[in-house]
């Protein structure tokens, strides 16, 4: 690794915790298991076992952060998500 | 009406005339409600007028009429807002994403709309549209959903409840007296046959993707 791409990482790791969002999606009563399943594997690039632990996450306990980064990031899952027809929302992380 | 099954590697479904004529109605209906054109304006349909079906289809005017108020549920629930507790980053969200939100919803349910407009029976969806398709029903479902006031998930099942009950009272001949909304019984099954139309899309795995 050259030391370019180390001062990359650090960059990147330093506004990650300088400005920890996540993107949340919350349950709803007209999403299907099986479609929320793919959606996370699809787009989030889950293997199976874990898009469904999200999944179920999501259907039991009414919500589940699934992925932490910029606003800018999560701006674009939420938007994903917002294609798919789920429902999700970007808010700073520890709230 | 069969559900989605594999053929030749893409996922195909069939529908009836009346079933391609109702749901090609209710995807215009959402593609109106986004603010979209009418689908049916630019291109004749092959689906006909038919007066047996103008019962049920009113129930889809009133839909219609419901969601044109401007703080619509409906719309709300394709648009969501991206940050309840936060009125600056849920503008700004909005802003930002709801006009590129809006072209990729219509632009699915067009296709479907032009896939259910041509004759014949099967709806075949090659297997890079079947998540754009399922994510359209999910709209369509969305929408329905909200005309029916399911917000939580005992809503749902005290639909299920009323048109199980609907359904048992038409087989003894005695519809008028189970005191259930026709309107609400027939969006109720419209919710239904599209919901499990949607699961048959999302279970197949077409050539053994995972």
């Amino acid at each position: 690794m050259s030391t370019r791409e180390q001062l990359d990482i650090q960059a990147r790791e330093a506004t990650r915790l300088a400005d920890p969002w996540v993107t949340v999606v919350w349950n709803d009563p007209v999403n299907l298991m099986s479609y929320v399943t793919r959606v996370f594997q699809e787009y989030f690039g889950l293997p199976r076992p874990e898009a469904e632990k999200h999944m179920r996450e999501v259907h039991e306990k009414g919500r589940s952060v699934l992925s932490t980064g910029s606003r800018e990031q999560m701006e674009v899952h939420v938007q994903a998500m917002h294609a798919y027809g789920l429902w999700a929302t970007l808010e700073r992380s520890g709230v | 009406m069969k559900g989605f099954a594999e053929r030749d590697g893409a996922a195909v479904a069939s529908l009836d005339e009346d079933e391609r004529l109702v749901i090609a109605r209710i995807v215009a209906d959402v593609g109106m409600l986004l603010g979209g054109e009418d689908f049916g304006a630019e291109r004749h349909s092959g689906l006909p007028h038919r007066e047996d079906l103008a019962e049920s289809l009113r129930f889809l005017d009133d839909l219609e009429e419901n969601l044109a108020e401007p703080d619509d549920p409906a719309l709300l629930r394709l648009l969501p807002n991206a940050a309840p507790d936060d009125r600056e980053v849920a503008d700004e969200f909005r802003r930002l994403t709801q006009e590129d939100l809006r072209a990729v919803k219509l632009s699915r349910l067009r296709q479907i709309w032009d896939d259910l407009s041509d004759d014949g029976d099967d709806w075949v969806i090659p297997p890079g549209d079947v998540m754009a398709t399922a994510a359209a029903l999910t709209d369509v479902r969305l929408v329905i959903a909200a005309r029916l006031g399911i917000e939580r998930d005992e809503d749902a099942e005290s639909l299920h409840a009323d048109i199980q009950r609907a359904s048992a009272a038409l087989e003894e001949g005695s519809p008028a007296e189970v005191g259930i909304d026709p309107e609400r019984m027939w969006l109720g099954m419209l919710y239904d046959a599209l919901t499990w139309l949607q699961e048959s899309l999302v279970s197949l795995t077409l050539g053994g993707q995972a």
